[in-house]
């Protein structure tokens, strides 16, 4: 059996090159002084101090953060009950439920975001439909709610998904172990259900979060050149400004940022775990 | 009560259907438009799918998506495999380091991981193009394979293979035949899983790839800014083509259990098959359309690197039908970015930069003089007011591409000409039009605007100069609520979205053609006399052809093509004075033709240090105008 431990070697090679070595090298970067050259290489964290002392920067990363919250909360508050309600099909009409919401999926992402600029537009379906109840002449491409339309229309899948797995996998006996012991419906659903689900819910929140925080073609097609996330800032710095030195130092931060969070949400979910 | 949950859910189903399904509906309707509108649609046509057939870029795109999305299965969901294997064998702190590293893609934005392997295949000099694209996307399927094995051997009796093995199977037969078909399933969840992050990357390719290699996502955000229902039309066709795939791996399991007799010995065999046959007979049919001729320069690459929507539709075709060479073409929108690109060693045979760049390229020694020779018949053809600029005066590396002036487009029944007298470019700053405005994202542009209207020269390195010209900036972002914008200004204007605008005067030509009651208007505080030239770079690839082609742009033919269909003056002057002759496509127009000798008009000259201090500023600007919504 020893032959087979061999197998793993060399993906530790290509790890090492194409997975840690491209981090170190956004590190390297981002403490380094003006310049692309590795050769001369100055430490320095002014593109650290440069970001935290500019409070246009710092408003940037907290709107980036509010709006992948507001992406996160809807798609939960959305998500859910369709996982619940798929859950509790029968095994075919589940699946072809799944395969619904599976479908799109496949069809690129950039293509799909295309398509809500036609949708959004001011003479387009969706202010015709708002036109119908009163909502007339409403602007909505290149604002914050077609970005944010954008976001919910692109992960809430994900959400979806993951808390139907999550539900799909609980023990039925469950439930009627708690209708026996005299628990009503809501009572079975707050302290049954939904702690067994979490698991599902915590992977959503983090399939939605990271994403949203760090898109940059959405707010661009929908939101237009002025609406900047802090992705858009980090590709506006590598492809047009040329500052690699800056753009990698926002980058360490934005990743920083989201570890952190990430830690912060697994914490909650053991947390809650242990105390159930 | 239970019943009327029930509904409630239902109505929430179809809902969320719906939802998700509007777009790809709306695409797939929209495909069949006759007019180019995306919100009304006038009657059945396929003209987009004509046109969709005849852009190779477009096709060739689609191509490089399904080939690197099947490579890169295949590879990932081998090594992930294999990987996955071994580890389970290897020591505990050798599996947990390599799955955490494994957890970067996963855990990182998206944006982190593609910076970090740009900066890997560039630091290590090795140049971008379909085989980094394809690496990148191994090396971030990888991971997803592993994760959907390695649950399938752990559930596995460890003792498994060594039993196999005590049996007298080699350990290749008891990997491949006992090991292998137990965690089946496993590895085909992670080959889909693989197969659709590749097939839908966007961050990760655009960031890795490079000479003018580009799959289905880089094609539709390079294309987004202008209406384009073309790209409703392929969009349609991958609609098409997933449909086929889901619904041969999802039907033809279900058919094979039904019938249960010999052949459903490996279903998945067979889908994979069969989706290979569907996706080559279609490439087939449209790759191996051309037939082979003897030209001069057959099976030859042009690479260019010019401006989005900056070439006319036949142009390209004819040079390509005339030469035998294929054309290539990256497309870029500001002169930084395609610095940017160029400086780190991406190679084109022609770059179409403006003034200043070129002054700034010629300075640092990237660019390498033309071969009078080969162009004179082209040259003779050209505008004298475009020739011997102070950028290059001998044009011993430049030749002109299309050039203009920059002015306001407005709309004439909201916006009266004495404002505009009044103001200059300072009406971006009334707010009477608040709401009402979109300024154009060009760093170099915007600081011309607001310099101008201060009475400045646009070339000042004077830094209070500059400030005052950022603090005209903000001013207007702040209390203006403008939209800056790149080339998404042709149509919306076009369409009389908004009042007034920033804009070349190419692209006003084109709106005032299309919109008649929108006019131009070019400050009297003077304004950017600017002209895009071809120019080649140090590391060609191609410099004979590239000269081909400078040449083949000056002549007539080629010219008209190009300045009738994008709007832009032509440098050929017999061009410029047809079209904007009587009867011609841009007759009565005045933003076609540019306005010569006014002494307040200026030409950009490059300075590293204002350049410097512009660029910066002008991020900032944006930043500003982005937390002021």
């Amino acid at each position: 059996m020893r032959n087979f431990k061999q197998l793993a070697w060399p993906y530790i090679v290509w790890c090492a090159i194409m997975l840690l070595l491209p981090m170190l090298l956004i590190f390297a970067y981002s403490v380094m002084e003006q310049g692309n050259e590795i050769v001369h290489f100055q430490l320095t964290f002014d593109n650290y101090i440069r970001f935290f002392t500019d409070p246009d920067f710092l408003l940037i990363l907290w709107r980036s953060l509010a709006i992948a919250i507001k992406t996160t909360i809807i798609c939960l508050i959305l998500g859910y009950p369709i996982a619940y309600f798929i859950a509790n099909r029968s095994d075919k009409v589940r699946n072809i439920l799944v395969l619904c919401i599976t479908l799109p999926m496949w069809i690129n992402m950039l293509v799909r975001t295309y398509a809500w600029i036609g949708l959004l537009s001011s003479d387009g379906i969706i202010s015709y439909i708002l036109g119908i109840f009163g909502f007339g002449d409403q602007e909505l491409l290149y604002t914050e709610t077609a970005v944010l339309i954008g976001m919910v229309y692109n992960f809430l899948p994900f959400m979806i998904l993951q808390i139907n797995t999550a539900l799909c996998k609980m023990d039925k006996s469950l439930l009627e172990a708690s209708a026996d012991l005299g628990a009503n419906k809501v009572q079975t659903f707050l302290r049954v259900v939904f702690p067994l689900s979490l698991s599902g819910v915590v992977s959503g929140i983090t399939l939605v979060f990271l994403p949203a925080v760090s898109s940059f073609f959405i707010p661009k097609l929908l939101g237009g050149g002025q609406f900047f996330l802090i992705g858009n800032v980090i590709e506006n710095q590598f492809i047009t400004v040329g500052e690699w030195n800056f753009g990698s130092a926002i980058s360490m931060i934005m990743a920083a940022v989201m570890m952190l969070l990430m830690m912060l949400v697994r914490k909650v979910d053991a947390k809650s775990g242990k105390e159930d | 009560m239970k019943k009327e949950r029930n509904i409630f859910g239902k109505i929430l189903m179809v809902l969320t259907i719906v939802f998700f399904y509007m777009p790809i509906i709306f695409m797939v309707v929209f495909s069949f438009n006759e007019s180019k509108s995306l919100t009304h649609f006038t009657g059945f046509s396929l003209r987009w799918y004509e046109a969709m057939l005849k852009n190779h870029g477009m096709m060739e795109s689609l191509y490089v998506t399904i080939i690197i999305a099947l490579l890169a299965t295949i590879v990932s969901t081998f090594v992930g495999t294999i990987t996955a294997i071994g580890l389970s064998k290897s020591k505990k702190v050798i599996r947990n380091l390599v799955t955490q590293i494994n957890d970067f893609p996963m855990m990182n934005p998206e944006i982190v991981t593609a910076i970090g392997l740009m900066l890997l295949f560039i630091t290590f000099k090795i140049e971008r193009g379909f085989v980094t694209l394809l690496l990148a996307h191994i090396a971030f399927c990888i991971p997803y394979v592993m994760l959907s094995v390695m649950p399938k051997i752990r559930s596995l009796d460890p003792n498994l293979a060594d039993a196999a093995m005590d049996l007298g199977a080699t350990p290749w037969q008891a990997l491949s035949k006992v090991i292998v078909p137990q965690i089946m399933p496993g590895i085909v969840s992670g080959a889909l899983i693989a197969f659709t992050m590749s097939f839908d990357d966007f961050i990760i390719s655009y960031f890795s790839t490079g000479g003018g290699v580009k799959n289905l996502s880089i094609m539709v955000y390079t294309m987004s800014k202008r209406v384009n229902p073309s790209i409703n039309a392929i969009s349609t066709l991958v609609v098409v083509l997933i449909t086929i795939v889901l619904v041969l791996v999802n039907v033809v399991p279900m058919i094979q259990k039904r019938t249960p007799e010999k052949t459903s010995k490996n279903p998945w065999k067979k889908c994979v098959v069969g989706v290979l046959v569907v996706v080559l007979a279609f490439f087939g049919f449209t790759r191996f359309g051309s037939s082979i001729q003897n030209k001069p320069y057959e099976g030859q690459t042009l690479h260019i690197y010019n401006w989005g929507e900056y070439t006319g539709e036949e142009v390209l075709g004819m040079f390509e039908e005339m030469t035998g060479a294929k054309v290539v073409m990256d497309n870029f929108d500001s002169n930084e970015q395609m610095y940017i690109k160029v400086a780190n060693g991406e190679s084109y045979d022609i770059l179409v930069p403006s003034d200043y760049m070129i002054q700034r390229l010629i300075q640092e020694d990237m660019l390498q003089k033309l071969d009078k020779s080969k162009i004179q018949s082209g040259l003779d053809q050209l505008n004298p007011d475009v020739l011997g600029l102070p950028y290059d005066p001998n044009n011993d590396y430049s030749v002109p591409y299309f050039w203009g002036t920059v002015g306001i487009v407005y709309d004439k029944t909201k916006v009266s000409l004495e404002d505009l007298k009044k103001d200059g470019f300072g009406i971006f700053l009334d707010e009477k039009y608040r709401g009402d405005i979109y300024l154009y994202d060009s760093e170099r542009d915007s600081f011309m605007m607001a310099l101008k209207d201060l009475g400045y020269s646009m070339n000042t390195s004077n830094e209070q100069e500059l400030q005052a010209a950022y603090d005209w900036l903000v001013q207007s972002v702040q209390t203006m609520e403008p939209e800056i914008v790149t080339d998404e200004i042709i149509d919306n204007m076009a369409q009389g979205r908004k009042a007034l605008g920033l804009v070349y005067s190419g692209d006003a030509a084109y709106i005032m053609s299309e919109n008649e009651n929108m006019g131009y208007y070019m400050p009297e505080s003077g304004t950017n006399l600017w002209s895009d030239a071809m120019v080649i770079p140090k590391n060609a690839k191609n410099v004979d052809l590239a000269h081909e082609f400078i040449n083949f742009m000056c002549t007539y033919e080629a010219a008209m093509d190009n300045s009738s269909y994008v709007g832009y003056t032509s440098p050929n002057l017999e061009v410029m004075d047809e079209l904007s002759s009587e009867g011609g496509d841009y007759d009565g127009i005045n933003a076609y033709v540019p306005r010569t000798g006014y002494e307040k008009d200026e030409v950009f000259e490059y300075n590293e240090v204002s350049r410097k201090i512009i660029s910066d500023l002008w991020s900032r600007v944006k930043v500003v105008a982005s937390n002021a919504e």
